[in-house]
């Protein structure tokens, strides 16, 4: 287990907190598409437990940020540490950290060839190597969590998109993840279908859930966030709890995002 | 001779024309996989040689590479049948083909799909064979029925072979008795009777598909 | 007997006569094929009844094997007293039974015009012959440049078919070779060497012509 280098390198202390507190660090990050700088030297320490909502105008690199830490996207320097796990190139048994870090997409991506349920067990089944009826046990009790399990026989494309995206979120929680990430998981929605995404996402929060979501919806970010964190430019510009930080924006381009917001 | 005689007797040729379809196919399925997996991710030098056999085997024409093969081998010390020979060149070379249809479904499935199963923590290679690939072979399926039927209708070509297939078995009853009206409109209406309704089964398989793809915008 | 590759490159330019007829054949196949495929479709489209018709004709046209298409032609025709030179009858031949996948390209391509165009036309008063050549036929090519492209390769690769009707050809060229020395393994191999360069050539050609022309594959 910590047969990884950097953990020596990092000391024994700095591993006490990774296994007390922290749920993912990001230090130092930064990422380039060719010549354009996506993500400029980021930090961001995420405790277990803790709702973070990242927003920022499309470009911002809020996306490819949460990307990073289950390595959809690779970073090019820094250090990405997940579950006391460090990301690097190459590191061996990405899946396996994967399996602990659930993510929730903009487009739902559910895989249109399987039903409901199995797009809920195909992880379980082939991955963790569940018996199927174990496996579709797991399946209902998430369905049921995010109260769709009388859908369980349909195909996705016979689903609403805010089935759909409950859908998308109950096959992630069936991994038993440690930490969710959520990318934008209200912005292919009708607005008549967001809310019952967001109740979803709330419940989750509720239950103590570990979670990192990208999104422009601020009531929710109001209502369920420890920490709202601004990004521009590729970099965080600003980060506060949510009464601070919508009550009181200190930099220019937070009060210019946030107004944009609102009108 | 009636009509229904000389089609009898064209259909003594169907057990030929038939196993070359069922060899033929033993090996086009198999190729068109690999070859099409393997040229989506392979890069480099390996994807040139990977590249290089597909193009070698579409690129040809089929009557050529199956009289090069027949007449060439031999002399290289490779002694296959006429049978052998027929299946793997007629296979090989839909299965060209085929392996493009598969790496053209791989390349448009949505990048979500494969995102989706990574971060579920699938590995590489579960994301192509529980999500990317049932999806690719559905969606190519009219595409490879109809190169089903382009394999049916060259396996008339091993007639060329002398083997007695359908296509061998008319010319054999022309030299019986001169009624080549007879004969040559039986072999049509022979290989009419066996390949039409795939023709027709193909086309609803179109349909279906597109109307599928339609379906899935809706809400 | 072993392969003998001094002889193989002897033989090269004796194939190579027939690469003439083979080049005669395909231009004059994919003109025919063209023509026809388009008849079909237009007919096809042109009458509720004759619709049902003409798609079993198309149909029935690609549910036969080419070979046999030209056996039918090859012997059927002298037994009407029709005779016309083997490559004629190859050229029909050819034709007729790509015309059955040209008139599904075609339409495919038709099916992209906007419908609001035709309507237009006849609405401004042109005859239905007049909406097809000056309105529909112009906005269907662009749709049908690169399909149509493919298919000319195709039909190149066809060509070698005519040997069995002993149209000399490249291929008809190689089997002269063969059997004027008794040696079947080198002039096939030849063969078999010159088409597939041949083929390189018609499909880079073929891309670069797409390339130049601007003309991408139409969405499905």
């Amino acid at each position: 287990m910590t047969s990884n280098p950097t953990d020596e390198q990092a000391g024994m202390g700095s591993i006490q907190t990774v296994r007390g507190g922290t749920a993912v660090s990001i230090e130092n990050v930064s990422k380039w598409y060719g010549n354009f700088q996506v993500l400029r030297d980021v930090n961001l320490h995420v405790a277990t437990g803790e709702r973070i909502v990242v927003c920022g105008p499309s470009g911002s690199g809020k996306s490819t940020l949460i990307r990073c830490v289950n390595q959809l996207e690779k970073h090019q320097r820094g250090r990405i540490v997940v579950n006391g796990t460090e990301l690097r190139p190459g590191t061996k048994g990405l899946p396996a950290i994967r399996r602990e870090v659930g993510m929730v997409f903009q487009q739902f991506n559910l895989f249109p060839h399987l039903n409901v349920i199995d797009n809920c067990t195909l992880a379980l089944v082939r991955a963790r190597k569940l018996a199927r009826n174990a496996a579709e046990a797991v399946a209902m009790e998430n369905l049921t969590r995010v109260r769709i399990p009388e859908q369980a026989k349909k195909f996705p494309a016979q689903l609403s998109g805010g089935q759909q995206q409950r859908v998308a979120i109950a096959r992630a929680l069936c991994m038993k993840p440690k930490i969710m990430l959520f990318d934008e998981p209200t912005s292919a929605l009708d607005p008549e279908m967001i809310k019952e995404v967001l109740d979803v996402m709330t419940r989750l929060a509720d239950e103590g859930m570990t979670m990192i979501c990208v999104t422009h919806e601020m009531g929710f970010a109001r209502e369920v966030a420890d920490r709202v964190i601004f990004m521009d430019g590729g970099e965080i510009v600003e980060q506060a709890n949510p009464a601070e930080f919508f009550s009181n924006p200190v930099q220019v381009r937070t009060r210019q995002f946030l107004s944009q917001l609102l009108h | 001779m009636t009509f229904l005689q000389i089609l009898l007797g064209i259909y003594e040729g169907f057990g030929i024309t038939a196993i070359v379809t069922v060899l033929g196919l033993l090996y086009a399925i198999p190729f068109a996989l690999l070859a099409g997996i393997l040229q989506h991710f392979s890069t480099g030098a390996a994807r040139w040689v990977v590249t290089a056999t597909i193009e070698f085997w579409r690129s040809s024409p089929v009557i050529v590479l199956l009289y090069a093969f027949y007449y060439s081998l031999p002399a290289f010390g490779i002694n296959l049948s006429a049978i052998s020979v027929g299946a793997m060149v007629l296979g090989l070379n839909i299965g060209g083909y085929g392996s493009q249809s598969v790496r053209a479904a791989l390349q448009t499935l949505n990048r979500g799909q494969r995102e989706a199963g990574l971060a579920l923590g699938l590995s590489r290679i579960e994301v192509l064979r529980f999500v990317e690939l049932p999806q690719a072979i559905a969606a190519m399926t009219p595409t490879f029925i109809n190169q089903a039927i382009q394999l049916i209708k060259g396996t008339s070509l091993v007639s060329l072979l002398t083997l007695t297939d359908m296509t061998f078995r008319a010319k054999e009853i022309a030299q019986l008795s001169y009624n080549p009206v007879g004969v040559y409109s039986g072999l049509l209406v022979a290989y009419l009777i066996i390949c039409y309704p795939v023709t027709i089964f193909g086309r609803r398989l179109e349909r279906s598909a597109a109307k599928g793809r339609g379906a899935s915008h809706e809400f | 007997m072993s392969f003998d590759f001094a002889f193989a490159l002897k033989i090269v330019p004796r194939v190579l006569e027939g690469i003439g007829n083979t080049l005669v054949v395909a231009i004059l196949s994919f003109m025919g094929a063209s023509a026809l495929g388009f008849l079909w479709e237009i007919a096809r489209r042109s009458n509720r009844h004759v619709r049902p018709v003409m798609q079993f004709v198309v149909d029935a046209i690609r549910s036969t094997p080419v070979l046999a298409q030209l056996y039918f032609l090859f012997y059927v025709l002298p037994y009407y007293g029709v005779v016309l030179p083997a490559l004629v009858v190859g050229v029909f031949g050819l034709s007729f039974y790509y015309s059955g996948y040209l008139s599904e390209v075609f339409k495919a391509g038709i099916d992209l015009v906007p419908r609001g165009q035709g309507e237009a036309a006849q609405s401004l008063g042109l005859s239905r012959i007049h909406t097809v050549i000056f309105v529909i036929a112009p906005q269907m090519l662009r749709n049908v440049a690169a399909p149509l492209g493919a298919y000319s390769v195709s039909i190149l690769k066809a060509t070698p078919y005519l040997a069995v009707l002993a149209v000399p050809e490249m291929l008809g060229s190689a089997f002269d070779v063969a059997s004027e020395t008794y040696r079947y393994a080198e002039p096939m191999f030849v063969a078999g060497i010159l088409f597939l360069c041949l083929a390189l050539i018609a499909v880079t050609l073929v891309n670069w012509l797409e390339r130049y022309l601007g003309v991408t594959t139409p969405p499905h």
